[in-house]
């Protein structure tokens, strides 16, 4: 196959109404095929079966990791509801003053406070 | 060596098999899907070391997700997400890197291997259609490497990419008109 019905295969096989096994069984006819090199599996046996205690270890840290950040990250998400809620029922209100705990204080009391006066 | 029995083992035996920590169950799996690996992976980074390094990842990514499994899909369609996740993600690790240190264009980010056992014909289709796929969009040249290369319907392509038929077809369309562009210049 030369050049140009190469070409024109290639713009054939993404036609919609085109059959997309028979389009790729065509072209791997014409050379156009992938694979990896010798010995592709053998590499991967030996990282997962050889070394695979330091990649199990290291998933293992990873995963446990993100299992404590998840744990922390909720701790702190309940313990700012229970906060919300206890200055809602205590202050009668989650206005800013409220979670300074000043919303009784007047202006006056606040400058005696500060100044000891 | 692979034992004789498992060339015939359905996909779901050599699974639990790889699960048990059996080498030679997930050898057969290596051996079944690297084909398929490959062309996704080479097919959108080019025929270079560095594909090869990804595809190895998939195999090792794939070795330790296999506990999440839970063959609901088939582990071919399993494979090629992890396959595409992980080329996806290498291309944009390069065009960042890239953008800091080249101002060079996609096309020049790779290297072109050619099998030397090849006639020169089928080698100069095999780089016409390296050449093409590199030139072209990302988000085109999934769909080209899915449809063209994997043999995959529109429906395929959609569950493994996770996009709706709809958006498939039209950058298919899009993939197409691109591709002509491109292989008039070649």
């Amino acid at each position: 196959m030369d050049t140009s019905e190469t070409k024109k295969l290639l713009i054939s096989s993404l036609n919609t109404d085109a059959d997309p096994i028979e389009a790729s069984r065509r072209l791997e006819e014409e050379g156009i095929s992938f694979d990896f090199s010798k010995g592709f599996k053998d590499k991967i046996l030996h990282k997962l079966f050889s070394a695979g205690l330091t990649i199990n270890r290291e998933v293992e840290f990873m995963k446990s990791m993100n299992f404590a950040f998840y744990r922390i990250a909720l701790t702190g998400v309940a313990a700012i509801v229970v906060l919300l809620i206890s200055i809602f029922l205590m202050e009668g209100s989650l206005s800013f003053n409220s979670f300074l705990g000043i919303s009784d204080s007047y202006d006056e009391s606040i400058v005696c406070l500060l100044t000891g006066n | 060596m692979i034992k004789e029995s498992y060339s015939v083992t359905g996909e779901n035996e050599l699974v639990k098999a790889s699960l048990n920590g059996d080498k030679e169950a997930f050898g057969e799996i290596v051996t079944r899907y690297r084909k398929m690996v490959a062309r996704t992976v080479k097919g959108m980074l080019g025929d270079s070391v560095f594909a090869e390094d990804i595809g190895q990842e998939v195999f090792i990514k794939l070795y330790f997700s296999l506990p999440e499994f839970r063959g609901e899909a088939k582990l071919s369609t399993y494979i090629q997400k992890i396959a595409v996740n992980l080329t996806l993600n290498e291309i944009k690790r390069r065009k960042r890197f890239f953008s800091m240190f080249s101002q060079k264009g996609n096309t020049e980010m790779y290297e072109f291997e050619v099998a030397d056992h090849d006639t020169e014909e089928r080698k100069e289709a095999s780089e016409i259609v390296n050449k093409a796929l590199m030139a072209m969009d990302t988000k085109f040249r999934i769909i080209v490497t899915m449809r063209m290369l994997q043999g995959y319907s529109t429906k395929e392509t959609a569950e493994i990419l996770d996009l709706p038929i709809g958006t498939v077809l039209s950058r298919l369309s899009r993939a197409q008109e691109q591709l002509r562009n491109i292989l008039k210049k070649l």
